[in-house]
């Protein structure tokens, strides 16, 4: 048997890497350092790659919860439009700013958060100790929380319109809820640690948008 | 709820049915995503606009294929879209991979014994090789080597034929072997300085 070259072993090596050997290929391997080096650097790319696989993580959830609102938005969730039309006039913080359109409402939430944000970015300018980092995140985080509690409240009113409805709400105010305890947990912890504030910050953020659509939502059903 | 009624009642709209599709393959559709453009910002948003797509079309589903291959061949047309206007670019699948290969066959650097990967490569050296992938080529690694689909699978995801997707995964793995390799030269330069450069301060 004539052994093969290095050139006719690669052109061979995409069938053997799918499984396809050759008697020739493998007399060619035995004997031939370099082309050595090339089957087992793809089978350690190939191996790392594979391992990959096992740690798939699931996307954030606020992912999902954008895309359910794209999806009412564009009316392709038809069961909720029904039940829209049921929907209270809304109360709470969003209450206080029933007569104005969108951009002026998305506005005020957005004033709230540049407060938030400038509470916490209060103490980085000052330099203060642990407790002055805490206290001033407490200070500008706990107003809007109360204030976007009771909007949270307001919609609880929905329960009894549309189960669906309500229940996907409920779900997707739980998750960013969550989130924020965890977030305000890790602020508390190590209060210092800028990548926690800006996560709460974050998270508060995502709150306000979800009751923002939401309001808006109701406004465009009343 | 199984897939089939899934589908089923999100043709009709149903929201529970949309949001049982979505958590049935979030997963590999982030996976992939992740995987094709690096980092979990823009992977979020592609994975939203696959889904997007694929709700929007839903109603034109009538089950010739698996319901997961037409949704990976969705996400994958829209990443390499979004890879496609990145590179400023309207190109062909076969344009997206690499012109300099007439043969097919790999360079002749194969890399001395010194130098296998075997052992030094990590995810994170992977992972930015990878991105340096064209498109397409990128595209039939993540789908084969790392999602574990077969070539006839990612023939129909891709629109290409079987062979050309044997064809493009081997390409790609040359590629990436080289670029691997690349990282492993220059560290070992670095290294060889770092040494130099102690033993000069010992003297």
């Amino acid at each position: 048997m004539a052994p093969i070259t290095c050139k006719a072993f690669l052109n061979h090596l995409p069938l053997r890497m799918e499984g396809s050997p050759s008697p020739d290929a493998d007399a060619h391997l035995r004997d031939c350092p370099s082309c050595r080096n090339v089957v087992d650097d793809l089978n350690a790319i190939h191996s790392v790659a594979r391992s990959w696989s096992a740690e798939e993580a699931e996307p954030p959830a606020r992912v999902w919860t954008s895309l359910r609102l794209q999806l009412e938005q564009e009316g392709l969730i038809r069961d909720d439009h029904k039940v829209e039309r049921e929907l209270p006039r809304s109360r709470g913080f969003s209450g206080w700013f029933a007569g104005l359109p969108r951009p002026a409402l998305a506005g005020a939430y957005l004033v709230l958060l540049i407060a938030v944000a400038f509470g916490l970015s209060r103490p980085t300018n000052k330099r203060a100790n642990e407790a002055r980092w805490l206290e001033g995140t407490q200070d500008s985080t706990l107003p809007l929380n109360a204030q976007l509690t009771a909007e949270q409240v307001s919609f609880a009113s929905f329960n009894d319109s549309n189960p669906v409805v309500t229940a996907s709400l409920n779900k997707n105010l739980a998750i960013v809820d969550n989130y924020i305890a965890l977030c305000e947990k890790s602020v508390q912890e190590e209060p210092q640690n800028e990548v926690a504030r800006d996560y709460l910050y974050e998270a508060y953020q995502q709150k306000a948008d979800l009751l923002a659509q939401m309001t808006e939502r109701g406004e465009n059903n009343r | 709820m199984p897939e089939a009624e899934a589908i089923r009642l999100a043709q009709q709209g149903n929201a529970a049915a949309f949001e049982r599709l979505y958590h049935l393959h979030n997963r590999r559709v982030y996976s992939l995503c992740l995987r094709m453009v690096g980092n979990t910002a823009g992977a979020e948003d592609l994975t939203q606009e696959a889904f997007l797509q694929l709700f929007r079309k839903i109603a034109t589903f009538r089950g010739e294929s698996a319901f997961s291959t037409w949704l990976h061949r969705l996400a994958v047309n829209v990443v390499l879209m979004k890879l496609r206007k990145k590179s400023g670019t309207e190109t062909s699948l076969d344009e997206l991979t690499e012109p300099d290969e007439e043969s097919g066959g790999p360079r002749r650097d194969f890399g001395a014994p010194d130098l296998r990967l075997s052992g030094s490569i990590d995810r994170v050296h992977l992972q930015r090789a990878v991105e340096q992938l064209p498109p397409g080529y990128k595209a039939v690694f993540v789908l084969h080597d790392v999602q574990g689909y077969e070539h006839n699978e990612i023939a129909e995801i891709m629109d290409c034929s079987i062979g050309n997707s044997k064809s493009q995964l081997h390409k790609a793995r040359m590629r990436l072997r080289e670029l691997l390799h690349e990282v492993t030269r220059d560290k070992a330069r670095e290294d060889r300085k770092a040494a130099s450069a102690d033993s000069g301060g010992e003297d």
